[in-house]
């Protein structure tokens, strides 16, 4: 993982060094540089979308930092990361997750690596859906608790492919986005408890936004992940949000969101606050 | 009246309601939505105002005849928006040819637009309606 994780960061400096030198980093229009998901990926929250983070146009490239702060009823989630949009083909992210139980205080810390290549389409102006093929390394840095709940695994890889379609006069007149994801993942919470376990589920997991417009900086919208369930003895359920961004400007936005996480290592309907602040660059 | 013939007649019903309906709402073009004559000329006033302290698309213009834009896009505007006008100026891919116009610039011109209109107090509503009217020339205008 280490030498993974030190080569993102690398990549996230020559992309950073490069777009220095590259005018017109916020080329594309307000909010459509999405905001920052758990994986760092450029989202949505609870999912990655199939928008590259920051405003980059080709061949400019742009980035993104944010911290994010889930609160449900047993447990906290603190997640913070960074991506870089190069040339609005490509984002590498990178996100380091530490989720408290508070009950005794126990941190089981997790990084997570995500590669997205933009395939074909465009969120805004094209007929054809934005679809991008995305990948998502999870590496455990605590795995005793995934050993000791019986996770096959401390560390797994998600695919994916995503599409987005926004409408310019949608909903009400409002911009509206639709975003579709299509998953393989064998995580258990998010690879919070590891990979894999003794009642494997199915692999394919359906993901899906929708987000409205309702000026020009404040968005509203829901999210759903469906999500496997390997373990026999505790069981994982399907998470869902409602949020509302802000977006002042292009270069930082403000999301909170009501999350249901479903039960979470036994304890049952977790629910919460979840706040996000992302800087673009 | 038997059932089969209640059954009937309330789609009957509705069916007519609903074209009572659209032909006393006939002002519903898109050019009225925006304030008519008047709102559009506002619009392409503000329009040019704000493409004028745009440093990033204002080399793009620096050869235009500032009257002949003018009236090419009040007549322009008033034809995507349905309005009673006919655009008598070039085709949007021969305009562009050759100004080598980027995502970036068409974005950026898109921001313009909607600065103007907010500027000029469209509602949000008919502005996105003619943006999305707009965007359809995207293919047109970008990399010519």
């Amino acid at each position: 993982m280490r030498p993974s994780l030190a080569l993102a960061f690398m990549l996230l400096t020559l992309a950073l060094l490069s777009s220095t030198a590259q005018a017109q980093s916020d080329g594309r229009l307000r909010g459509t540089g999405g905001v920052s998901s758990l994986s760092g990926a450029g989202g949505g929250g609870l999912i990655p979308w199939a928008t590259l983070t920051g405003y980059a146009t080709y061949p400019a490239t742009s980035g993104s930092v944010f911290a994010t702060h889930a609160d449900v009823d047993d447990f906290t989630l603190d997640v913070t990361g960074s991506a870089v949009n190069i040339r609005d083909r490509a984002e590498v992210s990178v996100a380091r997750q530490n989720f408290d139980i508070k009950a005794n205080g126990a941190r089981i810390s997790q990084d997570v690596v995500g590669l997205k290549l933009r395939l074909a389409g465009d969120v805004l102006y094209e007929q054809l859906p934005q679809v991008v093929v995305g990948v998502e390394h999870q590496a455990l840095r605590d795995p005793a608790t995934a050993r000791a709940v019986g996770a096959r695994s401390t560390t797994g890889t998600d695919l994916y492919v995503s599409a987005a379609r926004a409408w310019i006069a949608g909903v009400a007149g409002r911009t509206t986005l639709l975003n579709v994801n299509l998953r393989h993942s064998s995580a258990n919470q998010y690879g919070l408890l590891g990979h894999g376990g003794d009642d494997m589920d199915g692999r394919w997991q359906l993901e899906a936004a929708v987000a409205l417009f309702l000026t020009r900086s404040w968005v509203a919208g829901a999210e759903y992940r469906q999500k496997p369930d390997n373990l026999r003895a505790l069981e994982e359920h399907d998470a869902w949000d409602l949020f509302v961004a802000w977006f002042p400007d292009k270069r930082i936005s403000l999301t909170a969101a009501w999350v249901n996480l479903g039960d979470i290592a036994g304890a049952p309907d977790q629910t919460g606050v979840y706040l996000s602040l992302q800087g673009a660059f | 009246m038997s059932s089969r013939a209640r059954s009937l007649a309330l789609p009957l019903l509705l069916s007519v309601s609903l074209t009572a309906c659209s032909s006393r709402a006939p002002d519903a073009t898109l050019y009225e939505a925006l304030g008519g004559e008047a709102a559009v000329a506002t619009i392409v006033e503000n329009f040019i105002l704000e493409i004028a302290q745009d440093e990033r698309v204002i080399d793009h213009f620096e050869v235009s005849n500032v009257q002949r834009f003018r009236v090419m896009m009040n007549q322009h505007l008033c034809m995507v928006a349905d309005g009673p006008c006919t655009y008598e100026g070039d085709s949007m891919i021969d305009t562009h040819a050759g100004m080598g116009v980027t995502e970036a610039d068409f974005n950026a011109i898109v921001e313009d637009m909607m600065a103007a209109m907010d500027k000029a107090g469209i509602p949000l509503g008919p502005q996105n309606r003619l943006l999305e009217r707009l965007a359809g020339f995207r293919g047109e205008i970008i990399h010519r």
